[in-house]
């Protein structure tokens, strides 16, 4: 790890000042599990790291109809806080297939969302709850859909001295359900080969379906948002229905070909997840109903 | 019992080489070639020579102008230089190697040394290799031990053959012959104790701490090389797998620390590790006569070991691999072909028995195959075949201590082989189980000779110090020794000190390696127990006037019949000196059967094992799980079950990455590309199936207390009872690890199962 000059700031004004005036050559520590690692690979060589562990303003979560998460909040926290298991429990569900227990502790929401890494799982949730990026830059804070966050893999609409402060996700209407799914070779604690979102949400008394969001990540270089869910609107979606969606998610996705397999494997898998997300997150629609 | 040092291990009270200080020590950091093979132009260190805080820089020049220092490293096959002298021969070669006050300067040290190369074609297969015409990686072949052959004019360090019986008769007896080729990619060790050194050259003496595992023979090469005395000290070792059984990095280091005027120390990145050595690809083609009532009549196989740039180890390995490839089963004619072929991949390293697994794997696989093609029961296939003692091995042995039934059969109940398996939860996987049998050699020298020494000492604080050339690398050798002295003497652990792995205090031992030591060590440490407890009792019994014959041990003194005695230290007070007593191993030579007749020993002793192995295969992912296995190996008497229980757990836990979805990938210029951790998965506690050691422990007439060795053994057998798991669970046949899922669902589409 080659010498660099560590700058801790106090206020996210005073962190974004220091970005902007040193753009080419900062380099953001959130949690570190990311970050160490890029360090000590020699990935990035930055003159300065700026840690914001200390903004204590960026730290924490808030409940009031919509679920506000600040940058620093650790994925530990979102897999185990009682009001995100209960009312959103798709991110609650993904935060907690994110490696391991030991990175959960210290991997950040923003980090995870900022890295624009495509092998991770909580982006594609986030983006399948319809969330919001609130960033910080020395001009102010302003906000971008999650959709449109990702321009590339490691690359987002982030300018120079902009951070991620923050997440809101919008609460889903009752009689929704949700599932995050990843699949990964060996160890579950792999990064995923891809994984999927799905948030449906079925009419109480019909069964019929009012809305769905599919959102397929890890396998290309960006999470992709499904428009063949559309397809499960309107109907009480039989599994023959669920396949044939799942199908046509999978032909939307966007694979390359890496080290965890083929294209034509990842956009197999993709389906297979896809599949197995919409299943799930309709029996808990359903269960909700009931 | 646990190991004697698990509780100082557990509160990070044990020493290993990461946490050792030199005083004065500086820190080198390695300019490693990005190019798989290259003639090095030039290399101009000046700008790194003149960055404030860099000691010294070690290039070829310095080598070549150090007349006490030989350029070639390798005391089984000599073909590495220190540094690269003309040729870079991998992608991670040792080109230069930059000495400085701390390791950040050493890294932009690094990148300051430019090296200019021409790039030379490359060969990065066995198959690139062996082609008319190819890239030669050496020009000069260097073998040293004597079994080396290497072939003039090609890419092989060396080609043997071993044969028994006539094998064109047996194909011609056999109503049907079976013909396979499977294959296995490069893996790594992945050790969590990274490789380490930090060597002091002072007063014409070397001194080097490392973690690797052949201390001696490391200090008589540091010795040849530097031409001057050398100690070699080994501290507690977090494991190595055979990556630190022979690597050069200790010399390279000297030479630096000779250059630089002070102690250096030199850590290797995980990274650098993947670039350094590896288990090497396997390649081989089985062919397999049979009767039609599954009688193995006659066996080839012909395999290939990549030992990659460099010899130093891999050539050696795969010879002392004839001896096990045909598997522990009765062929009266039988032919093993052997050619180890350099590449420009890094070098190869032994891997937990290399490539004795890769073997198995190949012999066992293709036995369920022949089980189904002749619709034969597949444990009765094999019982039909396993060897038994005195059956004669193709070595010529007279084999003993064998117990192939009782390991295939233990391993089998183990795992529930008899009853149904249970139905798929989902409708979508499928589950299936499999068994493997396999026969491992320890490392036995060509003729008699002794292979190791230990030495006992009773001090005046009483306790019977054992010192032992056996590196503590986390399988228990200190617990193992301790207990064996203690049996030995008749005295209490508490009773026993062990002091490990350091030339200069410890009698000499060839290497921890190939499951050598509970056997090797064990039998010289009863030797200089009952030796010491000799001296002790004799010197007891003039100072009681008592007749030796009368006096018992204890860890308290030694005890006459009236309940008169004398305690231990009083008793080396009264001689005025400690006791001290050595023993040997001496092994090789020939061994005399029941029947009379004198059997060469290919390998002191056999170690037997089976596997049974339940997978579960997602049809719809390609994913394989393994649910249920269980592992039943021949330890002699067993010396600390708890030991051999988890050291069969580790094995069987490590090898389920190489099986599944460990591979080292080069891309098309020769570069590695997953040389990190984070590109590399690594099996975790989730991966391990429910598991069960089953132990045959019947005492091996010849060992210590009857024990003999079984290190390895867990990790050999279990790639082949996984691949014919998923036979059975698909009737897809693999001849490949891993099984990754992409892999595995491809073949089922194939087969018409997805």
């Amino acid at each position: 790890m080659q010498p660099f000059e560590y700058v801790r700031p106090d206020t996210v004004a005073e962190a974004t000042r220091f970005l902007a005036d040193h753009a080419d050559s900062s380099f953001v520590l959130g949690g570190g599990s990311a970050a160490v690692v890029m360090l000590e690979l020699g990935v990035v060589r930055p003159e300065y790291v700026v840690d914001l562990g200390r903004l204590e303003e960026l730290d924490g979560i808030e409940e009031n109809g919509s679920l506000r998460i600040g940058a620093l909040t650790r994925i530990r926290t979102l897999e185990l806080a009682p009001q995100v298991r209960r009312d959103y429990g798709l991110l609650a569900e993904a935060a907690s297939q994110v490696a391991n227990v030991r990175v959960r502790n210290v991997a950040t929401v923003g980090g995870a969302v900022a890295y624009g890494e495509p092998q991770t799982d909580t982006p594609t949730a986030l983006m399948a709850l319809g969330a919001t990026v609130r960033i910080g830059g020395p001009e102010g804070g302003r906000t971008a859909p999650i959709e449109e966050f990702y321009v590339g893999p490691y690359e987002t609409v982030l300018r120079p001295g902009e951070l991620v402060a923050g997440v809101d996700v919008p609460r889903p209407p009752a009689g929704s359900g949700g599932s995050h799914v990843k699949f990964t070779v060996g160890s579950p604690e792999n990064k995923p080969v891809a994984n999927a979102s799905a948030l449906v949400t079925v009419e109480p008394s019909s069964g019929v379906c009012r809305a769905a969001r599919v959102v397929m990540g890890a396998t290309g270089p960006v999470p992709v948002a499904a428009r063949a869910a559309g397809g499960l609107i309107g109907d009480a979606p039989s599994s023959a229905r669920v396949a044939e969606v799942a199908a046509a998610a999978a032909e939307e996705a966007d694979p390359i070909e890496d080290l965890r397999g083929p294209i034509w494997y990842k956009r197999r898998i993709t389906k297979v997840l896809v599949e197995r997300a919409l299943t799930c997150a309709l029996q808990r629609a359903q269960g909700e109903r009931a | 019992m646990p190991a004697l040092e698990a509780a100082e291990k557990a509160a990070g009270r044990v020493e290993y080489m990461g946490d050792l200080v030199v005083p004065g020590m500086a820190h080198a950091k390695v300019v490693r070639s990005p190019l798989p093979h290259a003639r090095i132009a030039s290399i101009d260190a000046s700008a790194a020579r003149s960055l404030p805080g860099v000691i010294c820089v070690l290039t070829r020049d310095e080598v070549r102008a150090d007349p006490d220092i030989e350029e070639l490293y390798g005391f089984v096959y000599r073909d590495a230089p220190l540094v690269a002298m003309d040729k870079a021969r991998h992608h991670g070669d040792i080109v230069a190697v930059v000495v400085a006050e701390d390791i950040a300067t050493a890294e932009a040290g690094v990148e300051l040394v430019d090296v200019e190369y021409d790039e030379l074609p490359a060969v990065m297969d066995v198959h690139a290799a062996l082609a008319e015409g190819a890239p030669r990686v050496h020009e000069e072949f260097f073998p040293i031990a004597p079994e080396l052959r290497p072939v003039e004019g090609t890419n092989i360090c060396h080609r043997a053959t071993l044969a028994r019986g006539d094998l064109a008769q047996g194909l011609a007896e056999a109503d049907l012959i079976y013909e396979d080729e499977f294959s296995a990619p490069p893996v790594q060790h992945c050790a969590l104790d990274l490789h380490a050194v930090i060597s002091q050259v002072d007063d014409g003496r070397i001194t080097v701490w490392t973690n690797c595992q052949s201390p001696f023979p490391l200090g008589r090469e540091l010795e040849r090389i530097f031409k001057m005395p050398a100690r070699v000290i080994v501290p507690y070792v977090g494991g190595g797998f055979g990556s630190k059984s022979r690597d050069r990095i200790e010399c390279v280091i000297t030479a630096a620390a000779k250059l630089a005027g002070r102690p250096v120390r030199y850590v290797l990145t995980q990274e650098e590790t993947f670039l350094s050595y590896l288990r090497p690809a396997y390649a081989n083609r089985m062919r397999t006569g049979v009767k039609r009532d599954g009688t193995i009549v006659a066996r080839h196989n012909t395999f290939y070991v990549d030992v990659g740039a460099y010899a130093i180890s891999g050539a050696r390995s795969a010879n002392n691999t004839l001896k096990v490839a045909i598997g522990p089963y009765k062929a009266p004619h039988a032919r093993v072909d052997c050619y180890a072929v350099y590449t420009n991949k890094p070098p190869s390293a032994p891997y937990r028995g290399l490539p004795t697994t890769q073997h198995t794997m190949s012999y066992e696989v293709q036995l369920d195959r022949i089980a189904r093609d002749l619709g034969i029961d597949r444990l009765e296939i094999r019982r039909k075949n396993l060897v038994r003692d005195g059956d004669i091995h193709i070595t010529g042995d007279y084999l003993r201590s064998a117990h192939t039934h009782e390991c295939l059969d233990k391993a089998a109940a183990a795992i529930g082989w008899d009853r149904p398996l249970a139905p798929s939860p989902d409708g979508r996987t499928l589950r299936g189980r499999g068994v493997s049998c396999t026969i491992k050699y320890t490392l036995t020298p060509p003729r008699q000779m002794s292979e190791n020494s230990a030495e006992v000492v009773l001090g005046e604080d009483g306790v019977f110090e054992t010192r032992i050339g056996t590196v503590n690398i986390g399988q228990g050798s200190d617990t193992a020794m301790a207990q064996i002295a203690g049996d030995a003497l008749g005295v209490g652990l508490d009773s026993i000190r062990i002091v490990h792995s350091d030339t200069g205090r410890v009698p000499v031992d060839s290497s921890t390696t190939a499951s050598r030591s509970t056997y090797h060590m064990g039998v010289a440490v009863v030797e200089a127990a009952g030796r010491l407890k000799q001296q002790v009792v004799e010197a007891a019994s003039q100072l009681l006037e008592r007749d030796a014959s009368e006096l018992t041990v204890s860890g308290e003194g030694v005890v006459g019949p009236d309940g008169d005695g004398v305690g231990l230290s009083d008793l080396v007070r009264y001689v005025g000196a400690p006791f001290a007593a050595t023993g040997d191993c001496v092994v090789g030579g020939t061994y005399r059967a029941p029947d009379g007749q004198d059997y060469p020993i290919a390998s002191t002793f056999w170690t037997f094992a089976s596997c049974a192995a339940e997978v579960e295969v997602d049809t719809e992912t390609g994913q394989v799980r393994l649910v249920k296995a269980a592992a039943a190996a021949t330890t002699g008497t067993a010396v600390n079950p708890q030991s051999i229980e988890t050291q069969l757990e580790g094995g069987v836990g490590q090898e389920l990455g190489p099986t599944l979805f460990e591979q080292l990938v080069w891309d098309d210029g020769g570069q590695l590309i997953n040389s990190a951790l984070l590109d590399y998965p690594l099996p975790t506690m989730e991966t391990m199936p429910t598991y069960a050691s089953e132990l045959v422990d019947h005492p091996f007439e010849g060992g210590p207390f009857g024990a003999k060795g079984m290190g390895e053994i867990g990790s050999v057998i279990l790639p082949g009872a996984v691949v014919n798991a998923v036979y059975d669970a698909t009737g897809v046949l693999f001849h490949d690890i891993p099984l990754l899922p992409h892999k595995v669902l491809g073949a089922l589409d194939a087969a018409g199962r997805g």
